[in-house]
Formats: C-alpha cells, structure tokens, sequence
C-alpha cells in the first residue's frame, strides 16, 4: 500500500493543473495585447526617422515612405472608425466594416465547415487505405500551390454553369468553395497525422477487443488525433478566411470586407487612413475565427494532460 | 478437459522469403491448463513477445495451430476470450479510470449501467474504488498497470496474456504489483501467460517457466516451479525460492553455452559466464 500513499499527492494536482492552464491562456492575452501595442509604438518611431519620401538601400528602393499619406497616425486610423464612411453619410465606417466582414464571416465559415468536411473526409480514406495516401497526398500538396487569384474566376464560371435541378449555383458558394480550397488541406494532412499517432500498442489493444475498424476510429484514433487536429482547424480557419478575401478581390463579389479594401484602397490618396481600417477589419476576422477554434481547444483538450497542450 | 492454449508446431517467420527473413520462432509445442500461471522467459529476440501475440492471434502462424480456450485463436479472439496488458499501462489519456475500464464492455455492446456497476467492481478488485474519477495521467505508473489489468479481465475473460507488464516499474513497486498480480488472479480464477526478463518474477509468479532462445526462437526448457501459496516476503527469502531462481539461471545460461559451443566444442569454464 506504500505505493497508493507515495503517490497521493498526484490527486490534488489536478486544481493547480487546470487552474495553470488558466493563467497560461490570461498570459497569452497579456502577450498579444503587449505585441499589438509594440507594433503601434515601431509604426509611429518608423514615422519620426524614416525618409518621407521611401529611402534606398544599396540602391534598392525598399524602405517604404513615412509621411502621412503613406502611413497615417496610428490614432488617424483609430479615430477613422468613428467617423462616417463618407462625408455625409450615416452612421460610421465602423458599422459598414462589420457588416462586411459579417458578410465575409458567413462566407469564410461556409468555407471552413465545406473545407474541414473534405478534409476529414480523405484524411480517413488516406488512413484507412495506404494506396490512397500514397497516390493522393502529392495531388494535395500540389494543389495547394495553384495560384488562388488564377482559380477564383475558373471557379465562378464553373458555378454559374451548374444547375442541379431547382439548386442555382449561387454567387457566393463560389467565394466559399475558394475558402473551403485553402482551408482542407491543413485539415486533411493534420487530421492524417494524428489519426496515425496511436501509438501501436493501442492498436494491438483495439485488435485484441477484436473492435471493428469503425470502432478503432471513433473510440482510439479520432481522440487520439484530437491535439493534431486543434493546430490543423486553426490554420485553416484563417486559411478560409484568406481565400474568401482573395475571392472577392478577384471575382468582385460585393458585400465583403475583401470589396471594402479594394474601394477604400482606391480612396487612399485622398483618406489614406481609410484602407487602413478595412484592413483592420480583416485581421480581426481572421482572428475571430481562430479564437472559434481556440475555445473548441480548450473544450476538447480540459481532460488532457498538460505535455499535449504545449 | 480443454486446455487454456494449445500450441502445436507452431513457427513464424517474419518477411518471408527475403533476405532480412527473421525465425522469430521455430516448432514450438506448449500447452496451458486452466489455472495455470506460466512466465515466458528467455533474451532479447527470442521470440516470447511474438509468441504471446500468436496466442492473442495479433498474428498468424507461419505453419502449426494455435487454440486457445479449445477454439482456434480467431476465435477465440473475436470472442474475447482473452485480455492482455502490455509494458506501457497504455490507458487512453482521454478517458477517465472509470471509462478505460468499461473500453472492453463498450465494445463488446454492454449498456451504460452494467459496464459502469462491472468497471467499479473491478476497480475494487485492484484496490482503486477511490480513483475512478481520476484521468490516468494523475496516477502513479503502479496504480496506471492496475488499471490497465482491470481493463484487461473487466469482460472475466479466462486467460491473461501479459507482456512486460511490469518491466517499466521500480523494484519495490514491481514486487508489490507481482504479489497483487496473484492475489487478482487467484480470486478470479484467471490463467496468465505472462513475458518477462526477470529471473525472480518469473520464479515468484509462475507454476511453470518456460526458458526460451534466440536465433531461432525455440523452447529450450520448461520448469515447473512447486513453492505452495506465495507469501510475499517468506517466499521471497525462502531458499527454495532461490533454488528455483538458479534452476531458471543456468537453464538460460545452459542454451547460451550450448549456442556458444556449436562452434567452440568444449563448455567454457564457469567464471567466463559471469560477464
């Protein structure tokens, strides 16, 4: 029994565990905030001793110009927010940034759910038929070299062709699948990865219980998977993000915070810290989407010990 | 009556028929009777891991037939007639104690309040009542096997298949789960298979020892070993004991000559073996 006693202790540990988790996300928080006030704090120093008109360097012209019009105040920016879109209109920039990127939200997360589906789904076949990974995987990887602004209008006229039945191919089903194209690929190769993780005794176990390969998936290899899985959906909910921007751009879809940076980059001489809120406005989606993902995180991983949410 | 595992000429080749072909075992005869407890002991690569794995049907024989429980080991496997434990707990990190025992209950279609009254049941058998809500990565590697040993006789299977399964424990833990080991199989009547390196545990454990070699993996010896109901510490410091430990010794020691003089004739003498 001296060995039940000596290992005691290891029952409290798991208040001071969880809460170390806690402490651990609040100090990430810290960081970020510290990392956005430092790049504010280089942008304004880069505008006291930066060339006004872009400098030279070994003669080549790299160094970007500082005046005004260039790089505007980080609080012109800020302040920007508040006021109307144009002179005259109502309501603020604000409001017309998050109704665009609610539009682009809605989009980016069709794409992420159509993306992580497709990905899911070959990670499972490529696990479960080694012919299928060695004959698809290169095919991913190669599709991910494509330039997505060539795609972007295939991909739209391929749409507008489709009709199934009384199903209309709509518009914006094109900007998702384009997302949904940048977002399978993290899943599909993160997901392969970690269903192919549990470790081999485990699988000997499953055999032993003769489970059925169905069972092994569901009870061993998709819990397994679960910490390779979190870093892969967070990439590609970024990756939708992008790809539904870049969809916009290129396809002039209307509506999307992708559509506000063209128009307010046309404005930029005249407002130049215009853009610069659009611009804003993406960064933040891009981010929400991941804090999605991050909480799905912490739900999924509470039980885990801590070496795997390093 | 059927024995627990039949084993007749059995052999298994890995990689068959390329030049990196492995005799992991060749003709091997054994038979367990019910109740038995037989420790499979030998060096490295000499094939007693795969031979568990051949009693478990993890795979198949290259020629002979493996029963087990009177059926072929397919059979027997799909029909759990077994439980086996591993030198790694191997406990899911994602599942509490509880629930790791139920694994073998919730495969085999048992519903929520049986698998939940049997896992209890046996986490008391292993003397964990107390622990069933925790995760296994808050418990101690002893108390991780316990588990994983509960896990493995949760469906009352008859036999036990154990490799290693206390290989990566300490001394003092190890001879404490050993006499627990017995303890648990006595009460339920359980017969072991069960793989070791170590001399005293075999000894300690079994009813019989069966000494293996390498290249290729064969039987060399079997011993029975008569040293009535173990007491942890009398035993352990009865001469007896000790008598069977140097049996087990030079039975090993024994092939390693035997192997060593195909080429060199004469047996060596005594103190080169000490190495």
């Amino acid at each position: 029994m001296s060995e039940a006693a000596a290992v005691r202790p290891a029952r409290s540990d798991s208040a001071p565990r969880a809460r170390d988790g806690y402490l651990h996300r609040l100090r990430a928080v810290w960081m970020f905030a510290l990392a956005l006030l430092l790049v504010a704090v280089l942008w304004e120093l880069y505008k006291v001793v930066g060339p006004q008109d872009g400098g030279t360097v070994f003669g080549w012209k790299i160094l970007p110009r500082a005046n005004d019009q260039a790089m505007p105040h980080v609080w012109q920016m800020l302040a920007r927010f508040g006021e109307p879109e144009r002179a005259g209109f109502p309501g603020t920039i604000l409001t017309t940034i998050l109704s665009g990127a609610w539009f682009t939200f809605r989009l980016s997360f069709a794409g992420f759910v159509i993306g992580a589906a497709v990905g899911l789904g070959l990670a499972v076949l490529m696990a479960r038929f080694r012919v299928v990974e060695r004959g698809l995987l290169p095919y991913l990887v190669v599709s991910q070299t494509v330039p997505l602004i060539a795609l972007a209008p295939l991909v739209v006229s391929w749409g507008g062709k489709l009709h199934l039945g009384a199903f209309e191919w709509p518009r914006w089903l094109s900007a998702a699948v384009l997302g949904a194209f940048l977002a399978f690929f993290p899943v599909a190769v993160g997901t392969l990865k970690g269903l192919t993780s549990a470790p081999p005794t485990a699988v000997e176990l499953m055999d032993s219980y003769a489970a059925s390969w169905r069972q092994t998936l569901f009870k061993l290899r998709f819990p397994a998977a679960v910490p390779y899985m979190v870093p892969a959906f967070r990439l590609a909910a970024t990756a939708s993000v992008v790809g539904v921007v870049v969809a916009e751009l290129s396809t002039g879809l209307a509506g999307g915070i992708g559509r506000l940076i063209i128009e307010y980059a046309r404005e930029a001489t005249a407002d130049p810290a215009k853009v610069y809120t659009a611009v804003f406005g993406a960064a933040a989606l891009g981010l929400f989407m991941a804090g999605i993902v991050g909480v799905a995180d912490v739900v999924l991983m509470r039980n885990r010990p801590r070496e795997a949410l390093e | 009556m059927t024995n627990a595992v039949d084993v007749r000429g059995v052999s298994k080749a890995f990689n068959r028929g390329r030049p990196d072909e492995v005799r992991a075992l060749v003709d091997v005869d054994l038979a367990i009777e019910p109740g038995e407890f037989v420790s499979m002991i030998g060096p490295s690569g000499c094939g007693k891991s795969t031979a568990l794995r051949l009693m478990a049907n993890l795979l198949e024989p290259t020629s002979g037939d493996v029963h087990v429980n009177g059926k072929p080991a397919r059979k027997a496997r799909l029909d759990q007639d077994y439980g086996m434990a591993f030198q790694q707990a191997g406990l899911f990190d994602w599942r509490n104690v509880t629930k790791n025992v139920e694994l073998p209950l919730e495969l085999k279609g048992w519903d929520r309040s049986r698998r939940r009254e049997r896992a209890l049941e046996m986490l008391h058998l292993v003397k964990l009542d107390e622990f069933a809500e925790h995760m296994p990565w808050q418990l101690s590697g002893g108390m991780q096997q316990r588990v994983a040993i509960a896990r493995a006789l949760a469906a009352h299977p008859p036999l036990l298949l154990m490799d290693e399964p206390f290989g990566a424990l300490d001394e003092m833990t190890r001879e404490h789960m050993q006499a627990e080991l017995l303890r648990i199989c006595g009460e339920t009547s359980t017969t072991v298979v069960f793989v070791t390196h170590s001399i005293p545990e075999a000894v300690y454990l079994s009813t019989r020892v069966v000494v293996m070699s390498p290249r290729p993996g064969r039987i060399t010896d079997v011993i029975d070993v008569d040293l009535g109901p173990r007491r942890d510490v009398d035993t352990r410091e009865d001469p007896a004991f000790f008598k069977k430990i140097t049996e087990v010794r030079e039975a090993l020691r024994g092939m390693e000559r035997a192997s060593s003089s195909e080429a060199a004739g004469p047996p060596q003498p005594a103190g080169m073996e000490d190495r």
